[in-house]
């Protein structure tokens, strides 16, 4: 924090004294770093955007992109006048946010605790061991949560029913699907995301500590005010990344958890749009969904990250 | 901008550079010698010159294609030596469209599950070849198949009159579905000695099945009807039997004696299905984790012996050990509703499975080389692969064959799949009894006597013929089923599981309509009478 | 340092209710983590019937046998091995001079370059178009196909972005530029040294990306002899899968039965895979972590 800030005062006597020219001039190399990382979004990024048209055209393989003929807007009619359009929507917003609301946080506040207490075995332990669940397979994490929320013999529920509570029907209640879904994901992932904050945390500077350690500062309020400060720059860019990615719900899992009882809450549109695809590849369609989401999303990112710019010194532009 | 179009023009060059390169490397010299091949009409070898083609197949990843026996013999009979492009079977969906998107055609494709829209589409664009001219001079093997099931025509010819593929005959099979098997140690405990017929007997047994504890643990821990959930399907493995008893013979689309089509969720049969499946849900008898559980975890019910009836392909499979003629085939029951219960059978052809492309030179001698597969000796090599390694004749005048042992105790059919590539992917061919004589056991005796006796002598039939839309009647169908079959699938769970009163019915109806299901039916129809009149 | 220092009973407070804290996170991460030791070296039987839920039960190698007993497993150890390094010294170098490029307040116009980037995370042309570039770059069937099409990402770049920005004093920069020192030097001798933990990270992100992808490689490669380890273990996974799709249609009675003797397995192998696969992946987390020591990077500026 302190270091941006100071940053940001430092810029501004040097955009007065030199012109544009002059500074690029003294920064030529910089164009050079930028230079592998511009030919790859090229390159593979931008040249096949072409394919987006395909949205539009009903799209044949063998006619290739540009020879496929065109239908115009019927695919996002397709897409709006479903039944279950505002269903989806509905369940991929709320699905994120809930996601967004707990999974967010946790791995600030595990990192910051991580970041309190001495490196020993312990530390190293409790690291990765948090970090260890990111690695399993979306199949077997679903077939875990299913194993543990059996009605018959499922552990979680033989817990509940032991503590002398009724265990509601996890699996198949409606009500219960978004909670299972994102726990799990933030039981799997919250370690994994600790690993941005911790590095950010590498930044703290202990001087800082040691001079608010004289002024009788508690451990609390130290993680508070100088920890929480250094790592805000990159908890407001991760937030307004993940502000950009609300209508990406990846099908794998859900798809997984999903069955006839929980599908009021369960369908989101990567989900409709893997149904849509199993009769028949549909790349028209799915492509003018895919448009359809990244649109919104696009909106969304813009919109916090003008908020952030606003409201802070860090934003993504 | 400069950058951009710079790149743009290297871009651009590089991909000319390696599209040209391609098109020497493949074209120059096979072209050539295209001219002087001469493919004969009968026996082998099959071309004098061995000439070389490349396949693209789905892999189930045992063995590399060119070190299979069947494989190696037939380019040696043949003279035709096959090149594999092939794909592991669960991406080879995907590497299938990017074959047709790249213009990167291999010469054949086996096994490759080619929808009908597929085979239309490319058809039309004259991707791949049509064959209906060569298999007169070229398939005789298939062609005699052809002349004796006219149906078998019918279902692989486009609605534009080519036939662009080859099928999987396999008339041998009949189920439709995996039946459903009783368990048989509860129908001896519980004394019945005769299996139910009714939906009311069916319904009786069940009961008596949850409260007299069949399987002598002193828990009431038995279930009478277990199914299971996967992503696409709930109760799929059930539904087809239990419908036949309302009359129905498939759960989505089937054709009805007098020649109509019907979209069965919208069906008043339909309607009496689910209140029969909300009286066994309310009573117990269908197990409440149907809706959620996998199939791993109705097996280890199966095998703690807590199920009394269940569908598996065999009944051992889920209730483990050996397999026994102790546990019964289902018994199709019928309801008040009808006389007898409606019986599906399986189509015993699926489309789509081989097909040759435009930049194969010598389709005939590749028709001729499919064509082996449809005869009974060809279909055998690949099936069971060549005499002496896997099999051998006891008496080749009837086809009476005997196993040999299997190197290192390996298990059989993984040895097999060693040998063959029929294992486990669509393959075009036409599988008959006479392949499998002398190596049946008695246990498949029995299940066939089972098969017989229950479900063809009661009058099993095939619900909807395989058939052809048109391009657009598929995709028509295929946008209004994405919301259709969802409804019609949480429907279907919340009037059995009561969450929505059976008086919502109407409702339902309606809805149905408002989407389009009467539009389904339509289609179906007008393809099932082109067919029909074909 | 801070160590020395007498802590209060506040402070003793807030640590014991940190370890309190760690200790209930530890105790809800491992319980999975051992149930899926469990169940790879249990009998599928006990799994699934629930009566296995901490220690192994009916203990059977059976799993483990079948994976290590495809000849193509350490094939696709050593694939995935160098795919993953060649993979991610390429991410880092096309990423870490972006990225610190773009943290740079006085490198005119980042703002479109970010923009430029940020795009292609919403809009992409899909597979189809894609894979042509790739197919006319001549890639298929390469190790480039593999880590060309995802030498940089989106993500990656801002995160480090961000890093750079908030750690690197501009000061630091302005006295190199003082001193005649050139921004390659500069980035090189100076930014990198002292930006450890974020190399640290990007290389970690990257390596497990390539570790864990399989869609590429399912897509862009047709030898089998250059198969990485996530694919072949999808290639057993199918075989153990493929009872499920039987449905009556299609299958023949024989490979039902073999099926059936394989599905026994299957459960056992799911999690067997799981844990073949992230061990060595999981192995080097600990090794990383001394670069996430806080004052790593102020220290050194110091020294």
């Amino acid at each position: 924090m302190k270091a941006s800030k100071s940053s940001a005062t430092a810029e501004l006597p040097l955009l007065k004294k030199s012109s544009k020219r002059a500074q690029i001039l003294a920064n030529w190399e910089l164009y050079l770093f930028m230079l592998p990382a511009l030919l790859y979004f090229l390159i593979f990024h931008y040249f096949p955007m072409y394919g987006i048209q395909i949205a539009f055209k009903n799209f044949v393989p063998s006619m290739g992109v540009t020879g496929s003929p065109w239908v115009g807007f019927d695919h996002f009619e397709r897409f709006f006048n479903s039944y279950y359009f505002w269903d989806l929507l509905w369940n991929t917003f709320s699905i994120s946010f809930y996601e967004l609301a707990i999974g967010f946080p946790l791995p600030i506040i595990l990192a910051l605790a991580f970041n309190e207490i001495a490196s020993g075995k312990f530390k190293k332990t409790v690291q990765t061991v948090t970090y260890a669940p990111h690695f399993i397979s979306v199949v077997v994490m679903a077939g875990m949560i299913i194993t543990f929320l059996s009605p018959s013999n499922g552990m979680i529920v033989m817990l509940i029913e032991a503590l002398g509570f009724n265990a509601p029907q996890f699996l198949t209640d409606p009500a219960w699907f978004k909670t299972m879904y994102v726990l799990s994901g933030v039981w799997q992932s919250t370690g994994w995301g600790t690993i941005i904050y911790l590095a950010a945390l590498s930044g703290v500077d202990p001087q800082l500590h040691e001079a608010a350690i004289v002024d009788g500062a508690s451990r609390f309020k130290r993680v508070l005010h100088i920890n929480l400060p250094t790592i805000l720059p990159t908890i407001t860019i991760m937030l307004i990344l993940n502000m950009g990615n609300i209508l990406t719900v990846g099908y794998e899992k859900i798809l997984l958890l999903q069955n006839s009882l929980n599908l009021e809450a369960s369908d989101v549109i990567s989900t409709y749009v893997y149904r849509a695809g199993l009769v028949d590849a549909q790349y028209s369609f799915s492509t003018a969904v895919g448009l359809f989401n990244s649109v919104i999303n696009v909106i969304l990112l813009v919109t916090v990250n003008w908020i952030a710019r606003r409201t802070s010194s860090n934003s993504l532009w | 901008m400069n950058i951009r179009s710079k790149a743009w023009k290297l871009l651009m060059v590089g991909g000319l550079g390696a599209s040209l390169l391609a098109g020497c490397g493949g074209g120059g010299e096979e072209a050539g010698n295209a001219e002087s091949v001469t493919v004969s009409k009968e026996g082998f070898p099959i071309v004098e010159q061995p000439i070389t083609l490349t396949m693209m197949a789905p892999d189930v990843g045992i063995q590399n294609w060119e070190d299979m026996a069947v494989l190696q013999e037939m380019e040696k009979m043949s003279n035709i030596k096959f090149e594999y492009k092939n794909a592991p079977k669960d991406s080879f969906e995907t590497k299938k469209n990017l074959v047709f998107a790249s213009e990167d055609y291999p010469d054949v494709f086996y096994a490759a599950g080619l929808t009908a829209s597929e085979q239309l589409k490319y058809g039309e664009q004259g991707v791949l070849v049509p064959l209906e001219d060569m298999i007169d001079e070229y398939a005789p093997n298939f062609k005699a198949l052809l002349d004796e099931y006219p149906d078998v025509r019918k279902s692989i010819t486009a609605p534009d009159g080519h036939i662009y593929s080859l099928p999987v005959v396999e008339f041998s099979q009949h189920w439709y579905r995996n039946p459903l098997w009783y368990n048989g140690e509860f129908l001896e405990a519980l004394g019945v000695d005769k299996l139910p017929e009714t939906t009311e007997e069916l319904y009786d047994y069940l009961k008596r099945v949850k409260e007299e504890d069949p399987n002598g643990n002193g828990q009431a821990d038995e279930i009478g009807i277990s199914s299971v959930t996967t992503p696409a399907a709930n109760l799929r493995d059930i539904r087809t039997w239990l419908l036949g008893a309302f009359g129905v013979y498939e759960e989505e689309t089937y054709v009805d004696d007098n020649d109509v089509v019907h979209y069965t969720p919208m069906d008043e049969e339909f309607k009496h299905y689910l209140e029969y499946m909300n009286r066994l849900w309310t009573d117990g008898l269908l197990d409440k984790e149907s809706f959620s559980q996998t199939a791993e975890q109705k097996k280890a019910k199966g095998q703690n012996n807590q199920i009394a009836l269940f569908s598996d392909w065999n009944a051992y499979m889920t209730k483990g050990g050996e397999p026994s003629t102790e546990d019964p085939m289902f018994l199709p029951v019928r309801s008040e509703y009808v006389d007898k219960a409606a019986i599906a059978k399986n189509r015993g052809i699926t489309t789509g499975a081989f097909a040759i492309t435009k930049t194969n030179k010598y389709p005939e001698a590749s028709l001729r080389w499919v064509d082996y597969l449809y005869s009974y000796e060809g279909s055998l090599l690949f099936n069971k692969g060549p005499e002496g390694v896997l099999w051998e004749y006891e008496n080749e005048a009837d086809r009476t064959k005997k196993y040999l042992p299997v190197p290192d105790g390996q298990d059989r059919e993984d040895f097999r799949a060693t040998l063959t590539p029929n294992y486990g992917i669509p393959a075009p061919t036409v599988t008959t009894d006479d392949i499998g004589k002398g190596l049946t056991t008695d246990f498949d005796l029995w299940v066939a006597e089972e098969t017989q006796t229950k479900l063809l002598d009661n009058g099993a039939r095939i619900p909807f013929p395989a058939l052809f839309l048109t391009v657009e009647e598929q995709s028509e169908i295929n946008s209004l089923n994405s919301d259709l079959s969802t409804y019609v699938k949480q429907m279907e769970a919340k009037f059995i599981t009561g969450a929505e009163p059976m008086s919502g019915w109407d409702n339902y109806v309606a809805t149905l309509k408002k989407m389009g299901a009467e539009r389904v039916a339509e289609i179906n129809q007008a393809a099932y009478d082109r067919w029909k009149a074909n | 340092m801070v160590k020395a220092m007498q802590e209060s009973k506040g402070d003793k407070m807030f640590l014991i209710g940190t370890y309190i804290y760690l200790c209930i996170a530890l105790v809800i991460v491992l319980y999975p983590l051992i149930y899926i030791l469990s169940a790879s070296i249990s009998s599928p039987q006990a799994v699934n019937s629930g009566e296995m839920w901490l220690f192994p039960k009916d203990i059977t190698w059976a799993g483990y046998e079948l994976v290590f007993n495809n000849p193509k497993i350490w094939n696709g150890y050593l694939n995935t091995i160098i795919y993953t390094v060649v993979g991610t010294l390429l991410n880092l170098a096309v990423t870490l001079p972006a990225a610190y490029a773009l943290s740079r307040s006085d490198f005119v116009g980042r703002g479109w370059f970010m923009g430029f980037i940020l795009l292609t995370m919403f809009f992409s042309g899909g597979l189809v178009p894609t894979y042509l570039v790739v197919k006319n770059l001549g890639l298929i069937d390469t190790m480039g196909a593999l880590i060309l099409p995802v030498a940089a990402s989106v993500w990656n770049i801002v995160v480090a972005r961000t890093f750079f920005q908030s750690t690197i004093p501009k000061e630091l920069q302005e006295a190199a530029h003082i001193d005649g020192c050139t921004n390659i030097k500069l980035f090189w001798k100076i930014v990198l040294p002292l930006s450890a933990p974020i190399v640290a990270v990007m290389a970690l992100f990257y390596g497990v990306g390539h570790w864990n992808s399989y869609f590429s490689s399912l897509i862009y490669l047709n030898s089998e002899s250059k198969y990485p380890l996530q694919m072949v273990l999808r290639q057993i996974l199918v075989l153990q899968e493929m009872s499920a799709e039987m449905n009556g249609a299609g299958v023949s009675g024989e490979i039902a039965q073999a099926m059936n003797s394989k599905a026994e397995t299957a459960s056992l192998i799911k999690y067997g895979v799981i844990v073949v696969s992230t061990l060595p992946i999981i192995a080097v987390y600990p090794f990383l972590q001394r670069y996430f020591v806080q004052g790593v990077m102020i220290g050194s500026v110091k020294g």
